[in-house]
């Protein structure tokens, strides 16, 4: 199996920030956002940053794979940084002022990616869409099909991996029938993707059918028992941290 | 107790099942047998009351099956299918055995508990935080029958759930049905091979929708009508079950190589061989493959010509050996070649377990000359060969105009192989060719690539099936950990279980009763 670890990507471990409640953690990670965006410079930003480090101990991430998420964005922080601070009009020179206002805007930046960072590499896909729902189970009550909503969205993230090896193999089964997908003009390049395409839907249509039959061969109506308990005394204590937190950055 | 009473099934026209009464009770295995086609799916599908007889009754300890008691049958007939990749809900091993308990509505802690004791039984409690794709195929389906198993229910259907796994994944799952039947359940298990039959309480022979025999497993054997209707004749394990049956043996519980050891004739006859014509060679040179970080593929040499077996667990890189000396997929060191020169894609065959996934033109007869045409051909030569190789797989001129997608599945597996034939390659590349094929189909693909190997076509199957095809073998490669065990004659090692073991493999029944023979003789 290929399997490389993007920075963001969902890593197995122990640490305490592992362990928390995953509806805990999405909403801290709203919080603590938020409070990064409004809290003014530089004491509640220092505030944020401080909290931040306090994160990213507790769930054993570097703070180099921060800067390695950052990476693609790095070009970007700079020019602004570079625009912010050189002056050209009027008096040309370099302006402190510009730095500065640039310096806290890239803080935030980095402030929040490193939070949703710590967030994601310490929460697994199936478990944030699981959280995800359990936020939402209000909107039950307008009508919104919550439970099948998230069952769904568990279908979708099983089946992402099987098919992009079912695209895998059907590249591999034409290529050795003489297709040549990667070579020519855009044209040829489409329809080369046509003989892959067309396998694609076919396959996944027929495991689309069957997997639709085997979860009614468990009993699957729409109707399931809930497996999230209720908030640990922990959970809620951490979640009472982190609103207190960003109140004290907000006023600081 | 499982009743089917004259129960018949048609999808539109077409007649499936006629007349069919069955009965299938608590603490017994019944194995249905009958050749692809016969109707052996739509019946199980009609225990579990996912299918609604059109004619007849099936009840299920006193209930009906009507759409009002589809959730009552559901919950006390669980169903495993063939393919576990089909059936596997949830991204994440424990969430997938909570899904059946949680659909019965059972208190969360309840949902728990029956997970907890199902991983257990199923030997995957270490797996519980698993994602369910990084899972082998042996595992998934032990996950699958987990599944099931959280439910409780009173019977199990078992479709083909052997089909797509090795060895040793199939002697773990017939353990564990062995310990269920113990404990109660009622299972009917659809087969496509002998192995099903022991420990089995009767046998069932399903033949164009109506039952052509029904009884003891080892009057099966003795039953040349039995043996012919549901394709067992075209097994290579059947014959020696029929001579040890025949001589008074019993079948037993569970496979006993010993018992078979004394039925055996060993071959030691070098196969013919020699004076072949031309012989094609498909090699690989110190090749190493890595996917980030870790190594598939870690310095491996072997050459193929006849016919060559690449056997090992899953994991052991036979896949992706099988991609390098195709051409499609560029090693990261050393270097696939064919008769000397490096292979380039398109120059070797290839064909994977389920070949129809390659289909896609508008016509078979088109499918069939995309390879001639991709090879330069023109538009003549390109039919005739398609033609050629339409008529070498049996595909009838009637098919040609049609599209490949409203072909049978057996129909389609023939066009696709057809396609593949049809550039006349040097060389071939079979990745699991005969899983989910009944015996007649497999012996028919074991004839084609033996007639293949005879007119100088090297030929490299890659099997988890390994008994299947060892007669037809001229060597035999096997890999562990992206690295060669061992490289030996067929001959050889269809008497050496040890070199199966070496490679962290369960070695095949045949291959454990040949040893056992094999060390009597030369004693």
């Amino acid at each position: 199996m290929r399997r490389t670890f993007a920075p963001g990507a969902y890593r197995p471990g122990a640490t305490p920030v592992h362990g928390i409640d995953v509806r805990v953690k999405i909403v801290s990670l709203l919080v603590a956002s938020a409070a990064a965006f409004a809290a003014p410079a530089p004491r509640g930003l220092a505030v944020v940053a401080a909290g931040l480090l306090v994160a990213l101990a507790a769930s054993g991430t570097s703070p180099r794979r921060v800067l390695e998420a950052l990476r693609p964005a790095l070009v970007i922080l700079g020019v602004s940084l570079l625009a912010n601070g050189i002056v050209l009009v009027g008096q040309p020179g370099i302006s402190a002022e510009g730095l500065v206002r640039s310096a806290t805007a890239i803080a935030r930046i980095v402030i929040v990616v490193g939070l949703a960072l710590v967030f994601s590499s310490t929460t697994m896909p199936p478990a944030i869409a699981d959280g995800m729902a359990a936020l939402m189970a209000p909107l039950a009550r307008l009508g919104v099909p919550v439970g099948g909503l998230s069952m769904a969205v568990s279908v979708a993230l099983r089946f992402i991996p099987l098919a992009s090896e079912e695209v895998e193999r059907i590249r591999c089964a034409q290529r050795a029938r003489g297709a040549r997908l990667d070579e020519g003009g855009v044209i040829r390049r489409l329809s080369g993707w046509g003989q892959v395409l067309v396998p694609l839907v076919v396959s996944l249509f027929r495991r689309a059918d069957e997997l639709a039959a085997a979860m009614e061969d468990r009993c699957f109506t729409g109707e399931q028992t809930s497996m999230r308990g209720r908030l640990s005394y922990g959970d809620v204590a951490v979640l009472l941290g982190v609103v207190a937190w960003s109140a004290c950055a907000l006023l600081a | 107790m499982i009743e089917l009473h004259d129960v018949g099934f048609s999808y539109g026209n077409a007649d499936v099942l006629r007349g069919v009464s069955l009965v299938v009770r608590p603490g017994e295995r019944v194995v249905l047998l009958g050749r692809n086609g016969s109707g052996k799916s739509t019946l199980s599908r009609l225990m579990n009351g996912s299918l609604l007889a059109c004619s007849g009754e099936v009840v299920v300890d006193g209930i009906t099956s009507a759409p009002e008691t589809r959730g009552a049958i559901a919950a006390a007939v669980g169903y495993v299918r063939q393919d576990p990749r089909n059936q596997i809900v949830s991204p994440l091993v424990r969430d997938e055995v909570e899904f059946g308990p949680r659909n019965l509505g059972l208190p969360c802690e309840e949902v728990r508990a029956r997970a907890e004791g199902a991983l257990a039984a199923c030997g995957l409690e270490a797996l519980r935080l698993r994602m369910t794709d990084e899972l082998s195929g042996g595992q998934q389906q032990l996950l699958s029958l987990a599944g099931v198993l959280a439910m409780s229910p009173r019977y199990l259907v078992l479709d083909e759930v052997g089909s797509h796994l090795d060895e040793a994944a199939r002697t773990a799952i017939a353990g564990l049905v062995r310990g269920l039947m113990r404990g109660g359940t009622g299972v009917l298990e659809v087969a496509h091979g002998p192995e099903a039959l022991f420990g089995a309480s009767r046998a069932v022979v399903l033949e164009g929708g109506r039952i052509a025999w029904e009884g003891r497993p080892e009057d099966l054997l003795r039953s040349e009508r039995a043996l012919r209707a549901s394709g067992l004749s075209d097994d290579p394990l059947t014959a020696p079950l029929v001579e040890l049956v025949t001589r008074g043996g019993m079948l037993g519980e569970s496979p006993d190589p010993a018992a078979l050891a004394d039925v055996l004739t060993v071959r030691d006859a070098s196969r013919e061989g020699v004076g072949r014509p031309e012989r094609h060679r498909l090699s690989l040179e110190r090749a190493s493959v890595s996917y980030g970080g870790l190594a598939a593929l870690d310095g491996v040499t072997f050459s193929c010509s006849g016919v060559t077996l690449l056997l090992g667990a899953s994991g052991s890189g036979k896949t992706t050996a099988a991609r390098v000396l195709a051409g499609v997929l560029a090693p990261d060191e050393g270097e696939a070649s064919l008769d000397g020169a490096p292979v380039r894609a398109g120059e070797v065959g290839l064909s994977f377990q389920r070949p129809e996934d390659q289909l896609f033109a508008d016509t078979v007869l088109e499918d069939l000359s995309f390879a001639p045409r991709m090879l330069g051909l023109r538009h003549r030569e390109a039919d005739a060969r398609a033609r050629d190789a339409a008529e070498r797989l049996g595909v009838t001129e009637d098919l040609l105009d049609r599209s490949p997608f409203e072909l049978s599945g057996g129909q389609m597996r023939r066009v696709a192989l057809a396609g593949v034939l049809a550039a006349h390659p040097r060389a071939c590349v079979l990745d699991e060719p005969s899983a989910g094929l009944d015996a007649p189909a497999r012996r028919s693909l074991r004839e084609l690539v033996s007639s293949l190997a005879r007119e100088g076509v090297a030929t490299l199957v890659v099997t988890h099936d390994a008994a299947e095809w060892l007669d037809v073998a001229d060597d035999v490669v096997l890999l562990a950990g992206g690295r060669v065990v061992a490289r030996v004659g067929a001959e050889e090692a269809a008497r050496s279980p040890e070199l199966f073991r070496a490679a962290g493999m369960e070695p095949p029944l045949l291959v454990r009763a040949r040893a056992m023979a094999w060390g009597e003789r030369n004693a």
